[in-house]
């Protein structure tokens, strides 16, 4: 049998998981009355947003020129934010099937994609996608690539995935161009974790590379990262249902197996399998721990109790173990949670998945950085602490620096929207690197930024900037110190913890009065006057009023109104359990949001 | 009761109600037929409902709608029914809701004659103006001539409805409203903020931009005003929007407040025995062509948390509000009330006098924010 274990990487909504559909669909995987759009997207959420969050592996038999071909591909995600999923994934295979949009062109995650790709040392057959639309331009993108990431622009295979243009073609280049696994049967086993998934009936699904060695069911496996063995109880491919495989598994062979493991936690996605008995003398390389961008607090309010909220998360992730929660008590906002995310789709996701999934009422503060504190003692020796919550910075007069995360952001831009983006980028403390020609019309624009500058609209202005055109990729570089100060927010005198924020000095007078603004905007007036001040350590730098309510009176109520207002009356109480209570003042969910609005 | 005919809807109205053509002192008119068949279905339920209760009212009220849109022989049907059925033997208070310009002698003949001792005029404003924003259709003078007629037919009980607040108006034009009110001498005043109900043509009006509600500052300062000279001019700030004579307080309308029983007769009429309230079907095809019990839209029967909320809700708007032991009774250990009221105290909002809990004078101007805390 020859196996083929490849990849997709695109840029989001290139048209990724439509080709995967279309390859499905062609091998047979899945009749055409099955067909439907994007099968590998599992989840509700998915397909709304348009895009993958889980990578998925398909195996598919495939006959060419009388030669027989497992095909195992794996759909990865495209956003920014689950550069570590794509990595799992690219590990898992030998080659890489680039998805361009033919219109598009060459975008940010295009090449950060084709970088990690290029880096795994897989072999690349490049796509030029959607040339069936009248705007496509398939031989300047076929250009592009090559001039970008220096793949021969002969290398192209023009296809649709809407039309299945191309797609035999593709197929072909895939079982001729992609090599076969080199694996080696009699050797010990390993088999890499490339992902797993929770199944409410069987546990932990683990998704499977197998390296070297062979598998079967009844083998006692062990995890040679973490230690922990478990019995392995059942094992398939996904073609794309689910599908048991009695006969072992062979080197180079992708497929799924049970095992009675309880959580996602007890496995650890990269880490190596072998058999309890005859273990491996080494794990295979290629593991990090997937590193949290973005942190945030959840509280419970309404009607949910902070038990449910926790069950709620817990369960939560038991599907996603990408995200970290550790129990937090805020002054302000009582007990809740402290929650690292990948990024700040993924924190979105998984708010949103929290709400509808286990209906539970929420308020999300704002989301911030990780900060390195360089502390002195008072015994003459420096540490570093790290914090991702700005209200736990250590006393002022203790900290000798604060250092903040910079990335290495990579903007794909039309060249007439260059000057705008170069604006917003100095606006926000950027260190301009370089500029780089894509093709006659688009450039390439790299800059070191806070982390911290971009997590909440960078994005979205630099799509207003560019018309939409614009695409950005980021990179972790490391952390740097500023001057950075911890801007309070106090709430009718009372600090509210939860609404602090680190600044760079310099900004701190402009984003207090520009935050206080928009607070007076969401709270609503109460009965008395509730006075706003934003402050650094004890010093207020600025302040504001929300006045007191002046009028709200029904003028009639007489017997046939009574149920009437009573139930208006009660709606505008509940409207009140939604927000949070500091104090005796009711702040709304989208007040402690508000902290990293634009405050342009 | 609930009379459903108007021979125009006035523009802030949300009360049930169909047009009518207006009626003759003696002649015929048009839509007589429908307001017959009306007032027989309204005396089928009175009979009706007198076999299921005992019913000796204390308090009757006519409104609407326009009861006085009703053919005066059917009102005299009306009012002898319910003598000989003896259910007027107890009554104290009979009032009948009028609009200015259709009160006429022989009608009031007919209704004092038949035991109606009370008569509330809809006067809203004295200014052309302000009554034309509101969809007014009558005559500033025609109020004077109505309260002289009734006076003269024997009515000694008279109220005015006035309303604040209308778009274009100035605290003085609330000052000149009041004066000449106070000129008629009237017995009691309802002096209401004007409410942008949901699905009436002023709210569309508003929505659409066509007119702009008055700013809640001058709002305020109206009803400071109302208080301030209905005071001076010695009448009892009694409910939030309800001013009288001593003595002349609205009987009827303390029924609701202090939620004792009513109960309510005609389409869209509401009803409350003893803690479940309904309202009939505001639909006068269907309460015509029902037989037995007329048809019913809501009903309900509060837990005993929202029957408190709603207790609380109604006696608080009166300006006596809730004596200690009373109040003692009702939230007996009710220790999440009781810390909201003193919290509403500790702002101002609530405070005690003569044994009573009231709303403050600063609490009268947000009293559904206070009082939503209360539910």
């Amino acid at each position: 049998m020859n196996i083929r274990n490849f990849c997709i990487i695109a840029h989001i909504d290139h048209g990724k998981s439509t080709l995967a559909d279309r390859l499905l669909q062609r091998t047979g995987a899945i009749s055409e009355r099955d067909m439907r759009e994007q099968v590998l997207d599992g989840m509700d959420l998915e397909r709304e947003r348009g895009i993958t969050i889980k990578a998925s592996a398909v195996s598919v038999h495939y006959e060419l020129e009388g030669q027989k071909y497992l095909l195992n591909f794996i759909d990865t995600p495209g956003h920014v934010d689950f550069h570590y999923e794509v990595s799992r994934a690219l590990t898992a295979c030998e080659g890489a099937i680039l998805v361009v949009d033919a219109t598009q062109g060459v975008e940010a995650q295009t090449v950060a994609n084709a970088y990690m790709a290029i880096d795994a040392n897989l072999e690349i057959i490049p796509v030029v996608n959607k040339v069936d639309l009248p705007s496509a331009r398939p031989e300047e993108v076929a250009l592009e690539i090559e001039h970008v990431l220096g793949i021969n622009a002969n290398e192209c295979i023009f296809c649709s995935a809407k039309t299945g243009q191309g797609i035999d073609e593709l197929l072909a280049a895939i079982c001729k161009r992609l090599p076969g696994p080199k694996g080696d049967e009699s050797a010990k086993t390993q088999a890499l974790i490339f992902d797993s998934e929770y199944d409410d009936y069987r546990g932990v699904i683990v998704y499977f590379r197998l390296f070297n060695g062979r598998l079967k069911v009844g083998d006692k496996v062990r995890t040679m990262g973490t230690g922990r063995t478990y019995s392995i109880t059942e094992m398939g491919k996904f073609m794309p249902k689910m599908v048991l495989q009695k006969e072992p598994f062979e080197a180079g062979e992708v497929g799924y197996m049970v095992a009675a493991i309880k959580t996602l936690d007890d496995v650890h996605i990269g880490d190596t399998l072998t058999l309890d008995l005859y273990p491996a003398d080494a794990a295979l390389e290629g593991y990090r721990e997937p590193q949290r961008m973005v942190f945030c607090d959840f509280y419970p309010v309404g009607d949910t109790q902070f038990d449910a909220l926790r069950d709620a998360i817990e369960r939560l992730h038991l599907n996603d173990a990408s995200f970290t929660f550790a129990p937090q008590n805020s002054d302000a906002l009582g007990f809740g949670f402290r929650c690292g995310f990948l990024g700040l789709l993924h924190m979105d996701i998984v708010q949103e998945r929290l709400e509808r999934e286990s209906n539970v009422q929420l308020v999300q503060t704002a989301p911030t950085v990780t900060y390195e504190i360089l502390l002195h003692s008072a015994d003459g020796t420096d540490r570093v602490v790290q914090i991702t919550n700005p209200a736990d910075l250590p006393d002022v007069a203790a900290v000798r620096e604060i250092r903040e995360p910079i990335v290495k952001v990579e903007i794909i831009t039309p060249n007439d929207c260059i000057g705008d983006l170069m604006k917003l980028c100095e606006a926000r403390r950027g260190i301009y690197k370089s500029q780089r020609y894509l093709s006659e019309t688009r450039q390439i624009l790299d800059y070191e930024l806070p982390l911290a500058e971009i997590i909440y609209d960078f994005y979205d202005k630099l799509k207003s900037f560019t018309r939409g055109y614009g695409t950005m990729d980021y990179a972790l570089l490391g952390f740097r110190a500023d001057r950075l100060v911890k801007l309070d927010i106090l709430v009718n005198g009372d600090r509210v913890d939860a609404l602090s924020v680190i600044v760079h000095r310099d900004k701190a007078e402009y984003r207090g009065r520009a935050l206080l603004k928009r607070l007076k905007e969401k709270i609503d007036r109460h009965l008395f006057e509730i006075p706003l001040q934003a402050a650094i350590g004890g010093k207020v730098i600025a302040r504001e009023t929300i006045s007191a309510m002046r009028k709200n009176v029904t003028a009639k109520c007489y017997g046939g109104d009574v149920s009437r207002k009573r139930k208006l009356l009660e709606k505008q109480k509940e409207g009140k359990k939604r927000m949070k209570r500091v104090g005796t003042v009711d702040i709304p969910q989208e007040a402690f949001m508000a902290v990293l609005e634009p405050g342009e | 009761m609930h009379i459903p005919f108007c021979f125009h809807k006035c523009h802030y109205c949300d009360f049930y109600s169909l047009p009518d053509s207006p009626t003759g002192i003696n002649g015929p008119a048009a839509g007589s037929d429908r307001q017959s068949a009306f007032v027989d279905r309204l005396l089928k339920e009175i009979r009706f409902q007198a076999q299921r209760y005992t019913l000796r009212p204390r308090t009757v009220f006519f409104g609407g709608g326009t009861p006085t849109l009703l053919e005066a022989e059917l009102w005299k049907k009306i009012l002898e029914t319910m003598r000989q059925m003896g259910l007027l033997d107890d009554v104290a208070e009979f009032t009948v809701e009028a609009n200015p310009e259709t009160l006429h002698e022989n009608l009031l003949t007919v209704l004092v004659q038949g035991g109606v001792n009370r008569i509330s005029i809809g006067a809203q404003s004295f200014n052309v103006t302000h009554l034309k924003t509101l969809e007014r259709w009558h005559e500033p003078a025609s109020v004077t001539r109505a309260v002289t007629l009734a006076r003269k037919a024997g009515i000694a009980n008279i109220n005015l409805d006035l309303i604040f607040a209308i778009p274009g108006q100035t605290p003085d034009d609330v000052r000149d409203d009041l004066s000449q009110a106070l000129h008629l001498q009237p017995d009691h005043i309802s002096c209401y903020g004007l409410t942008y109900e949901p699905n009436t043509a002023l709210t569309q009006r508003q929505r659409a931009g066509q007119i702009q509600p008055v700013d809640e500052e001058i709002e305020r300062r109206m009803y400071g005003l109302v208080r301030q000279i209905l005071a001076q001019t010695g009448y009892e700030h009694y409910e939030i929007s309800n001013w009288a004579r001593p003595g002349r307080q609205c009987l009827h309308n303390l029924v609701y407040w202090e939620n004792d029983s009513w109960l309510g007769f005609g389409p869209s009429a509401a009803s409350h025995v003893q803690g479940r309230r309904w309202k009939n079907v505001p639909h006068l095809g269907a309460y015509i062509s029902s037989v037995a019990s007329a048809p019913v839209a809501d009903e309900e029967e509060l837990d005993v948390n929202r029957h408190v909320g709603e207790v609380l809700m109604l006696r608080l708007r009166l300006r006596a509000g809730a004596e200690r032991s009373w109040l003692n009774a009702l939230l007996r250990d009710d220790h999440a009330r009781w810390d909201k009221v003193r919290d509403l105290e500790r702002l101002g909002m609530l405070a005690w006098r003569d044994d009573h809990l009231q709303l403050t004078e600063e609490g009268l101007y947000v009293a559904d924010a206070v009082i939503s805390q209360l539910l």
